[in-house]
């Protein structure tokens, strides 16, 4: 024989006898149970950082308690909102030409006493033909679709539930940034306390392509940016 | 740290409700044998009728119900999962017990399947075989002590024959013909081969269930089972409670091997098998099933009692003496619920322990089963017979010392065996000899 088992031995008389062997089994099998008696699940998501001092119990009693996905992971689409909750898309159509799937539908509309800017009066993503390849976000020249929800697509009785249209695309926390069109110009459709607001609001640039948090634990982009600037090359 | 509290409670809980389940029993024996005097016939017979009702409708009924589903929670906690907990009464999952109600309830209302070409007679009957024998077994059992109780001298057992051991084994030997039969009548010939394997397995069993109990008939000179009950409260050398456990360790292994194949439970259960034959109630469904199903709980419950009474001195507390135990709690009535609640208690570690060897332990396979049992269970039942004897006539009339000598040295012996964990063997293949296993030729 090539190779051994460990286990590839003769029975000893102890493990003849059978009983020995078998209270040492009842032993484990109820320090098991007693723990999980007298001590409560561990309800941390993060399986790995247990202590298992108490229970043994490793569930995660999944529709009540999720792993929360990682950073960088694409999840549904959101439209970003302003904070003044309309979508900070502008209709240009780059996210539905960029779409290998062509899942996603936009119709343009002009935005009422504002002579320049347009908006989505529609835009429908089909999310059963998303293929979740990210395209339309890194299309997007106005960071107004992101998939940062954490959210996988639902489970649903009907493909419709699946198509979702701009009332339940537009949700999540509201983003502005200095170079918005909007603020610099001073859009008229947008009133003027408002505008203050998202002024003070507003980011200097936006960060998705740098995100700290969706790059892999010890790279950063904007680390290294620095440490070559304070070289004084590239 | 609040569950364990909660646990704390809940168990000191349970124990302040086996008693006052004790004493309820004891007191509704008691009105009904007043009853019984008032009607002019003996008080025993309306006890017994009491006991009827509360022992075998109430104990055994309720804790084999409540072990259906002890044994997916339990199950689960030995495996570390968390078992069912869907059902929900104001979002508290109550430890799976509302699945009682549920599972109950499905097995009630499931549709009634019968196989056409099935033996009518017997078909119907096989469910009832195989539920009235082992339901009937838990009669010879003494939950409790003989006390005065509003008057009259009651215990908590429905009936105390002479040949108390005897009718065990005659009854519990019927139990085959229930799942036997289940396996003919069905027409079936998955059913078929299962009923062959409950038979043959069951009936092989019962000589080492009836040979092994022969040690214990010797030192307690008795086949009636309160009688053995009662001569476990002696002390040997003036401390160790001779209870069967340490007069017969070998006794009591066999016998609950014996007697857990005879439950048809995991590690020996040859007569179901999901994978292979589907099971002797393959044909069966709704409650017909259910009674199958529930004659094995049941089975359960009435192997803890019958080993209890038997082996772990019956309602004897374990630190101090039963006589000790009667001065302290007082009145008589209160000495037979503390004794009813420790022997229930019992019960319910040897229910667990049941379930434990069940996860402990692998299926065995269908030669192994007959091996174990002809080739290993019977020729130490019969030597601990003999030995057993031979001990006692070397007694002093009246003193068990040289049985419990022999008794204590096998503890000592599987204790020791078990304790030393085997070293784990040096890598066979480094030698110039070869494997220290011997390798089949032909491989």
């Amino acid at each position: 024989m090539p190779y051994h088992f460990p286990d590839d031995r003769p029975v000893t008389f102890r493990e003849r006898v059978y009983f020995p062997e078998i209270i040492r089994g009842l032993g484990i099998v109820s320090r098991h149970f007693f723990r999980n008696l007298f001590f409560g699940r561990e309800t941390t998501p993060d399986v790995l950082e247990r202590t298992r001092r108490g229970s043994l119990n490793a569930t995660l009693a999944y529709p009540e308690e999720k792993v929360p996905y990682p950073p960088g992971y694409r999840g549904l689409h959101r439209l970003v909102p302003r904070e003044d909750g309309r979508p900070r898309c502008v209709a240009c159509y780059m996210c539905a030409t960029a779409c290998p799937a062509q899942c996603i539908y936009i119709e343009a509309a002009e935005v009422e006493g504002d002579p320049i800017e347009k908006y989505p009066k529609k835009f429908v993503i089909d999310e059963l033909r998303c293929v979740v390849c990210g395209f339309c976000v890194e299309a997007c020249p106005k960071d107004a679709i992101r998939m940062d929800t954490g959210e996988h697509a639902l489970p649903s009785y009907g493909r419709r539930e699946q198509v979702l249209d701009e009332t339940r695309l537009l949700r999540g926390p509201a983003v502005s940034y200095r170079y918005d069109p909007w603020l610099r110009r001073e859009a008229p459709g947008i009133p003027p306390r408002q505008l203050e607001a998202m002024k003070a609001r507003a980011r200097p640039f936006h960060t998705v392509a740098s995100d700290e948090g969706s790059q892999t634990p010890g790279f950063s982009v904007k680390a290294l940016a620095e440490e070559a600037k304070g070289r004084g090359g590239a | 740290m609040t569950r364990f509290v909660g646990m704390v409670v809940f168990l000191g809980g349970l124990a302040v409700a086996l008693v006052a389940l004790g004493a309820g029993f004891y007191l509704l024996a008691g009105f009904a044998a007043g009853i019984s005097v008032s009607w002019g016939g003996p008080p025993e017979y309306g006890a017994a009728v009491a006991n009827l009702l509360t022992l075998m409708l109430v104990v055994v009924m309720v804790t084999a119900a409540a072990l259906v589903v002890a044994e997916r929670k339990w199950s689960a906690m030995m495996q570390d999962r968390m078992g069912p907990n869907r059902i929900k009464v104001f979002g508290a999952t109550l430890g799976g017990m509302p699945f009682l109600v549920a599972d109950a309830l499905k097995m009630l209302t499931k549709e009634n399947v019968q196989p056409e070409a099935r033996s009518r007679a017997l078909y119907n009957l096989a469910p009832v075989l195989a539920f009235a024998p082992v339901f009937a077994l838990f009669a010879v059992v003494p939950v409790g002590p003989k006390v005065q109780v509003l008057g009259y001298q009651v215990a908590l057992q429905v009936a105390s024959p002479d040949a108390g051991l005897l009718y065990l084994f005659a009854i519990a030997s019927l139990a085959v013909y229930g799942t036997t039969l289940a396996g003919w009548a069905s027409n079936n010939k998955l059913a078929m081969l299962g009923g062959v394997r409950a038979s043959s397995q069951m009936i092989s069993y019962e000589v080492s269930l009836g040979m092994s109990l022969v040690g214990t008939m010797v030192v307690f000179q008795s086949l009636r089972i309160e009688e053995m009950v009662a001569a476990q409260a002696q002390a040997v050398w003036g401390w160790l409670p001779a209870w069967g456990l340490f007069l017969q360790p070998v006794g009591f292994l066999v016998f609950f091997a014996s007697a857990f194949a005879e439950t048809k439970r995991a590690p020996f259960d040859l007569p179901e098998g999901e994978s292979e034959i589907i099971g002797y109630f393959i044909e069966y469904s709704g409650m017909k099933f259910g009674m199958f199903m529930l004659s094995e709980f049941v089975e359960v419950v009435i192997l803890a009692g019958i080993i209890t009474a038997i082996f772990l001195g019956g309602g004897h507390p374990l630190l101090v003496s039963p006589e000790r135990l009667r001065e302290l709690v007082g009145s008589p009535l209160a000495y037979g619920a503390v004794s009813a609640a420790i022997f229930l208690a019992k019960v319910l570690f040897l229910c667990y322990l049941q379930f434990a060897v069940r996860w402990a332990l692998p299926r065995f396979r269908y030669d192994q089963i007959q091996r174990l049992c002809w080739k290993m269970l019977l020729p130490t039942a019969l030597a601990n017979a003999f030995v057993t004897a031979a001990a006692f006539l070397l007694d002093r009339p009246g003193s068990l010392e040289v049985v419990t000598w022999i008794g204590v040295a096998e503890m000592a012996g599987i204790a020791v065996l078990t304790v030393a964990v085997a070293r784990s063997p040096e890598p066979a293949g480094h030698d110039d000899h070869g494997h220290a296993a011997p390798v089949p030729a032909g491989h």
